[in-house]
């Protein structure tokens, strides 16, 4: 099985959407970079309608320089799922598209039957800082994301292609956007109290981007979160393990509260 | 009439914190991240006093205006604060303009670019011309991350559009921008030269920038780039401004020329030569990421970086790519002035800054150079005028004779 695409005219931004399967819908809010796509996904596909919006500036979704902030994400994501006939579904976000569902949780739960963090950015934890991402030098990225450095084998040609770190710079940019001046969301903490749905946090215990320290802190301000770790996994648990679906898979199997 | 009827000489002075480390292999940048515990304040006020001696020397030579620029977090420039600087030297000039080239308006308070630069011009008694750049993408990580390199041409627009309203407009006015809101815009003080001073966009070459200063009535001056991609920034310069009905003369374009002028051709590129390597080399060692902050380029300028060898690490050039693409006039007082002669023609512009201290080269060089540059260099472009007047040549000379 693999994804269908799908582009949406979103309020002016021409938004790629890939589709897998059928069922109940559960959407996917990708991290800073798309590089390694989202085959580690598909077997979420199996029981559910899958469904992976590509941010804009991000793949095959065109530029707006003019979404820069976590609401303009929130709202173009809610006229996308208008546009979907979405009413409720389950919410996964990994990483920055962690940071975005934590969003779209506080303010829309009436969406959202269950969420799932990934190793979520945007929570500001003194004490496990996150790695300023813009700061880690090009050579030493990809030890930062993954403890498994095959997996960007066939993603990334060696050398590096101009075209290749041209679409990463693209990527990087649209990433600026939202996260150039802080990687934190300084008033995250003030209200995650008003995500009340149950929700997962799935970590990568090896995880050097966002430090696997981060997660007491969102277990603690969450009223209704479980823990998920990884041993041994980095920042991209889903196409590190598939220990990482399967977690998923078990937590949107239980029987979700009216 | 021709370009060189009104030839003006810029005598432009980077300010590097000279010394180059014994262990200068193992940093991978001059920029941002080189660590500031290797700065000397000693050193750096005998630096300081040196490029003054250097530029009030400029004065006496007989150049017309010196120039200055601003950098942050670089051996490559002592003036973070560019305008400190320039009026440390409004004080100690009398003649001379000065281009102060300058302060990226959108790294500071646009009102706060206005009030210095309209008490340098004040203060001057009228001397100061402005050149205002976007900032190279070294900046932006230097300075605070509240200004994003991914908003930073629309944010420099703007910024740009506030100074001019406040040295033109009579306030206090109200301004309501994307990026900045005044409730009263009233600089005190206002310029001296009226309605502004003579200005110029500074720019690496993008027709975006080039774009801008056409749209905003001033001139433009490009970074020290080959000749070829000046020229061809110049010529967008005079179509864009041609479709827009401004008339392009030749002090809206400044040519920048890195030079040394020698007895012969192998003397000057004996004694040039090290040191304009170690420019490149050594004070120009910027890794790809600093020159390029996500968002500080389009996606499509950055293609063509990535697809460019010499763009993306311009510190591995070699002295004869160096030359043979135009970026050093080296030689005898002929060869240094009939091939800047040439370019000003083929610009078509009367505005030629020339950096004559080039990276770790001593005091005693870079007066030599200075030197023969005003008393043998000048007085033959300025013969080339068609009134061919002689007053400012003798002028140089003689002054030359006295140091």
């Amino acid at each position: 099985m693999g994804f269908d695409q799908q582009n949406y005219d979103i309020n002016g931004i021409d938004t790629a959407v890939l589709t897998a399967g059928t069922g109940d819908p559960l959407v996917f809010l990708h991290g800073a970079g798309t590089v390694t796509g989202f085959d580690a996904l598909l077997p979420l596909a199996g029981r559910y309608r899958l469904i992976v919006p590509l941010h804009p500036g991000f793949g095959a979704s065109a530029d707006d320089p003019s979404v820069d902030s976590v609401h303009d994400y929130r709202r173009h994501y809610l006229d996308l799922l208008d546009r979907l006939e979405i009413q409720r579904s389950v919410l996964i976000g990994h990483s920055m598209g962690g940071y975005l569902a934590a969003s779209l949780a506080i303010d829309n739960s009436e969406r959202i039957s269950r969420l799932v963090l990934a190793s979520p950015i945007g929570l500001k934890v003194p004490e496990h800082p996150t790695v300023d991402l813009f700061t880690i030098p090009p050579a030493e990225l990809g030890g930062y994301l993954t403890q498994k450095p095959s997996i960007f084998d066939g993603f990334i040609p060696d050398p590096p292609t101009p075209e290749f770190l041209a679409d990463q710079y693209r990527e990087l940019t649209s990433a600026a956007r939202l996260l150039w001046e802080s990687p934190y969301d300084r008033k995250l903490d003030k209200w995650l109290h008003r995500v009340r749905m149950p929700t997962l946090l799935l970590w990568g215990e090896a995880d050097q981007l966002i430090p696997i320290g981060q997660c007491a802190q969102w277990a603690n301000r969450l009223p209704n979160a479980e823990q998920h770790i990884l041993p041994g996994v980095g920042h991209l648990l889903f196409d590190e393990s598939p220990d990482a679906v399967d977690a998923v898979l078990r937590f949107v199997g239980e029987p979700v509260p009216a | 009439m021709n370009v060189f009827d009104d030839i003006q000489f810029y005598l432009f002075n980077h300010h590097h914190y000279i010394d180059i480390p014994q262990d200068a292999d193992s940093y991978h940048s001059t920029w941002v991240d080189f660590p500031n515990s290797l700065y000397n304040p000693e050193r750096g006020h005998e630096l300081y006093q040196r490029y003054t001696r250097e530029l009030l020397l400029a004065e006496e030579l007989g150049f017309d205006a010196i120039a200055l620029n601003e950098h942050h977090n670089t051996t490559y420039s002592m003036m973070p604060a560019v305008s400190v600087r320039a009026a440390y030297l409004a004080a100690l000039t009398k003649r001379v303009k000065m281009l102060v080239a300058g302060t990226p308006v959108n790294l500071s308070w646009p009102s706060r670019v206005a009030e210095e630069y309209a008490m340098l011009d004040v203060l001057s008694g009228g001397r100061m011309e402005y050149g205002f750049p976007l900032g190279t993408g070294m900046e932006y990580w230097s300075n605070a991350t509240s200004i994003n390199p991914a908003s930073s041409r629309a944010r420099f627009r703007e910024a740009l559009d506030i100074v001019f309203r406040a040295w033109e407009q009579n306030g206090p006015t109200r301004y309501d921008g994307d990026f900045y809101t005044y409730r009263y815009l009233n600089t005190w003080p206002k310029p001296m030269q009226r309605p502004r001073p003579k200005g110029y966009i500074v720019g690496s070459g993008s027709s975006e920038t080039v774009n801008l200063a056409v749209e905003s009535g001033c001139g433009y001056s490009i970074v020290f780039t080959p000749i070829k991609n000046q020229l061809r920034a110049f010529e967008n310069f005079r179509s864009l401004a041609e479709e827009r009905g401004r008339t392009v003369g030749p002090d809206d374009l400044i040519f920048t020329v890195i030079a040394y002028v020698g007895d012969t051709d192998e003397e000057a590129e004996r004694e040039c030569r090290p040191h304009v390597e170690n420019f490149f080399e050594w004070f120009h060692r910027v890794p790809p990421k600093y020159l390029s902050p996500p968002g500080y380029v389009s996606r499509d300028e950055y293609l063509r970086r990535a697809s460019s060898a010499a763009l993306a690490d311009a510190s591995r050039a070699t002295w004869d790519d160096m030359v043979s693409i135009g970026r050093i006039a080296c030689g005898s007082a002929d060869t240094v002035a009939d091939m800047i002669a040439h370019w000003a023609e083929e610009a078509g512009t009367s505005r030629i800054l020339v950096t004559l201290q080039h990276g770790d080269m001593p005091e005693w060089k870079a007066v030599k150079n200075m030197t023969k540059f005003a008393s043998e260099v000048i007085p033959r472009i300025r013969a080339r005028a068609s009134t061919a007047a002689s007053a400012p040549a003798s002028t140089a000379q003689q002054t030359a004779v006295e140091v």
